[in-house]
């Protein structure tokens, strides 16, 4: 099957206004192969994706499917010639249900009437196959992510794609769902289906990918035998330069506690939750997504309120009602959501980064802005983190998913009583080259005493970044290790379901 | 201190003189004089003193503008400030029926303004999920509901000693005083719109509420601002229709908050929130009292008033979607 190739793409290139999004790149996927396509935000891999859909057509280059030169005018196109794509972010009808969302646009029709019956059944048996847990009546809407992604690929199946592209699916899914979509990737290989498998995982792409592919800057750089290529030569590929250290953890001697909660419970969400975090200390949490981590710490920070709870900064108890509350206090939010929670797109950067301390710099009984020291403030904090920006006047939407995420903790930064940084899932579609930055700004931080409680569901990230690791399940505290002792097997097993005592007495 | 990689990053502010006549406003400034000039030409007693002297009549509904345009601003719409004119101009004329003063009369007429935004602020802060032009479609109907009952079988009510709101209607040389109430509500609006962290917060919150929530903007209290806001606005707009009516019916204020609506939208406030200032507002609104007046006078009847103000206000929209397409068709052209 060495060169069997089912799809093929040369020397294509796309201009946008002003940028070239496509340099003469390459491609090329064999018939049954998982095949990665890496790179950096920007580096192509999205437009690259909408050539081969036909949502995009390139100025230059061609394509070969099965060895034939194909020209797609437009997206059907694409999916009658067999290529499906599913996006990071299901693109579904919530309102509709699983059977209704798979034959949007493809239905079976008899007379010009729907036939409910075999769609339904047709639904069931595609979701058989994938191992569903969910009925094809359901609704699209009460389905969480990871199921809602199974959907898009039934929805692929059932137009008998050859080829699917999956893009970051495992962006927003939790480590057990991530093992679950690898799976349902080997039976789909298995069963002959080509796939482009889109991700900034390293783990990824190692578990299900046999080539992996890079793009950099619009330009092909090469392609690789999975088995063959290190990890520190396929970042050298994908950033240009090489990244020595990507858990720049420093050795910090751990000092006082500086934040505590304790006993915070809302019915149905969390209960008795309680977490500790010293000078100089990074803290983990983890868990499956649904596991409550963001519910809690959004309570503690007063975003939405708790049933009961106290928070203790500095030893001191303080009592958090809304946002302002925890700001005041000295603990500072860091959301999951970048674009919808933390930062006003169409606002300037400099904007962005004064709003939480407009009013203390404001002059006067007319809270009148301090747009002089406003725009001081932000240049230098946007500047300590490295924003790749021209102007603080460059609307925030304008840069990537990694120099967002940088105002983002700039942001964070300007807030000079901070003395407790949450960081909510801070590298979360965020490329290599950016989380590397986001995590050295993190050892700085910790090194000047700040206390840094992490969110995150990615494992490496975990156990390089944190001094201590909580393990979170169904709203309860199951464990809580020492970086020593962590094991991506043993914090994954405290994240199930039975969060297993022994092991929680065990490591304490 | 800069970053690792010494980059700096630009922080001075650029305005050109030639992009501030190329803006919204600079647009708005031609059309002003535009109108001017119209009035000039179709209308022979169209002077400087005869605007101003009957500018009153039309001058009320420019205090509720101001509010209007930080509801739009913060992405609600407020739609029942036309009935609570009415029920403000009509429990204040009862007052001064009964006796009031005019201390009396201007208490009742903001009072029940405020109580009237109070209500909507408190519905909407409440029941977060409501669109706010459901609820205050809802309290518009019981705000006029109730005023049309308190009005009885006649409809009307006219103020029996006239003398008491006499005041409000004085001349200062050629100004009528509700001018300068006017001119001093567009300082104090504009200002904290453009100049206080107050006016962020509100842009802050139409652009994004749930951002605006994690950076510790009282989102709940700054929408409960707003309309108390706009309903004492219209308090005071139902004072100084008192004043040059001197009586109040059941169709007092119909089609005020659309006017109001159509002034911010005309002066580029965006509906969707987050866009657009005041100053842009204020122009387009006194470019309508302009028009009206001068249509007025060559006695244009008002329904046709009405189109030319719909069709302004659909052209106004429209501009900025065709210079878009104008750029992207030159753009194109460039590329060929």
């Amino acid at each position: 099957m060495s060169d069997d190739l089912i799809l093929e793409l040369k020397g294509i290139t796309k201009i946008f206004p002003g940028v070239k999004a496509l340099d003469q790149v390459q491609f090329q996927l064999r018939r049954g192969e998982v095949h990665a396509l890496m790179g950096e935000n920007g580096a192509g891999k999205s437009t690259f994706i909408k050539v081969i859909t036909g949502v995009h057509r390139a100025e230059e280059g061609h394509m070969y499917l099965n060895g034939q030169e194909v020209h797609f005018k437009g997206p059907k196109d694409a999916l009658e010639a067999g290529i499906a794509a599913v996006y990071q972010h299901p693109t579904t009808y919530p309102e509709l249900t699983v059977t209704e969302n798979i034959f949007m646009g493809h239905e079976f029709k008899k007379n010009g009437l729907i036939q409910w019956r075999a769609m339904n059944q047709e639904a069931k048996k595609l979701l058989d196959r994938l191992d569903a847990d969910f009925k094809p009546t359901e609704e699209m809407g009460a389905l969480s992510v990871a199921q809602q992604q199974m959907v898009e690929i039934a929805k692929a199946l059932s137009t008998n794609a050859k080829i699917i592209i999956l893009d970051e699916p495992t962006a927003a899914l939790a480590a057990n769902e991530s093992q679950r979509l690898y799976r349902i990737v080997d039976q789909l290989r298995d069963e002959g289906v080509s796939i482009i498998f889109i991700s900034h995982r390293m783990e990824d792409m190692y578990r299900v990918a046999s080539r992996v592919t890079v793009f950099r800057d619009a330009h092909y750089i090469g392609t690789y035998d999975v088995d063959k290529i290190t990890t520190p030569d396929l970042i050298k590929a994908m950033v240009g330069r090489e990244i020595s250290d990507m858990y720049p953890k420093p050795d910090v001697e751990i000092g006082k506690e500086v934040f505590r909660f304790e006993g915070m419970t809302r019915t149905g969400y969390f209960k008795d939750v309680a977490m500790t975090v010293h000078a100089g200390e990074i803290v983990g949490v983890t868990g499956l997504v649904g596991a409550g981590r963001t519910e809690t710490l959004e309570a503690v920070c007063g975003i939405t309120k708790a049933d009961s709870g106290h928070v203790f900064v500095d030893g001191k108890e303080v009592h958090i009602k809304k946002p302002a509350d925890a700001m005041k206090a000295g603990i500072v939010l860091l959301p999951e959501n970048r674009q919808t929670q933390g930062l006003i797109l169409r606002w300037g950067l400099g904007d962005n980064v004064i709003l939480p301390i407009q009013d203390e710099l404001a002059k006067g009984p007319f809270k009148v802005k301090n747009e002089k020291k406003e725009r001081e403030l932000s240049k230098k904090y946007l500047e300590e983190v490295d924003t790749k920006a021209v102007t603080i006047f460059d609307p925030a939407s304008s840069l990537s998913g990694g120099n967002q995420q940088k105002v983002v903790v700039a942001k964070a930064l300007v807030q000079d009583n901070m003395k407790v940084l949450i960081m909510d899932e801070p590298t979360k579609g965020v490329d290599v080259g950016a989380k590397a930055e986001i995590y050295s700004i993190m050892g700085d931080l910790a090194k000047k005493g700040y206390g840094i409680l992490m969110i995150s569901s990615e494992m490496p990230e975990i156990l390089g970044m944190s001094d201590r690791i909580y393990t979170m399940c169904k709203g309860r505290v199951t464990g809580c290790l020492d970086r020593r002792d962590a094991t991506q097997e043993l914090l994954l097993e405290m994240s199930m379901e039975k969060g297993n005592n022994e092991k929680k007495e065990a490591a304490e | 201190m800069a970053g690792k990689s010494g980059r700096e990053i630009n922080a001075v502010p650029q305005n050109s003189v030639k992009q501030k006549i190329l803006s919204w406003e600079g647009g708005l400034v031609i059309i002003f004089v535009a109108v001017l000039i119209l009035g000039a030409v179709i209308s022979p007693t169209y002077n400087f003193f005869s605007v101003f002297r009957e500018m009153p009549k039309y001058l009320c509904e420019i205090f509720m503008m101001f509010a209007m345009g930080y509801i739009l601003i913060i992405a609600e719409i407020d739609i029942s400030v036309g009935a609570i004119v009415c029920l403000a101009a009509t429990l204040g004329c009862f007052a001064g029926n009964a006796g009031a003063p005019l201390a009396g009369v201007i208490a009742v007429c903001i009072g029940v303004g405020f109580l009237a935004g109070c209500l909507n602020g408190v519905i909407l802060t409440h029941f977060t999920e409501l669109p706010s032009m459901i609820v205050t479609l809802g309290t518009q109907i019981i705000f006029r509901g109730i005023a049309e009952v308190s009005l009885g079988s006649g409809g009307s009510v006219s103020m029996s000693n006239s003398k008491i709101i006499m005041p409000l209607a004085t001349m200062v040389g050629p100004f009528p005083l509700v001018f300068f109430f006017v001119a001093i509500a567009a300082v104090i609006f504009i200002f904290s719109l453009s100049r206080t962290t107050f006016g962020r917060k509100l842009y802050a919150v139409g652009s994004n509420h749930t951002a605006a929530h994690y950076a510790g903007i009282p989102v709940q209290k700054i929408r409960m601002i707003c309309f108390v806001l706009i309903g004492t606005m219209a308090g005071v707009c139902a004072l100084f229709y008192l004043s040059t009516t001197f009586g109040a019916n059941t169709t007092t204020g119909q089609g005020y908050e659309m006017d109001v609506i159509a002034m911010c939208v005309f002066g580029g406030i965006a509906t969707t929130g987050g866009k657009g200032n005041l100053i842009g507002a204020t122009i387009a609104g006194f470019t309508i009292v302009c028009l009206r007046i001068a249509l007025g006078q060559r006695n244009i009847n008002t329904q046709l008033i009405l189109v030319i103000i719909g069709l302004l206000l659909i052209i106004s929209v429209l501009i900025p979607r065709i210079s878009e397409v104008l750029g992207n068709r030159k753009r194109r052209a460039v590329q060929g």
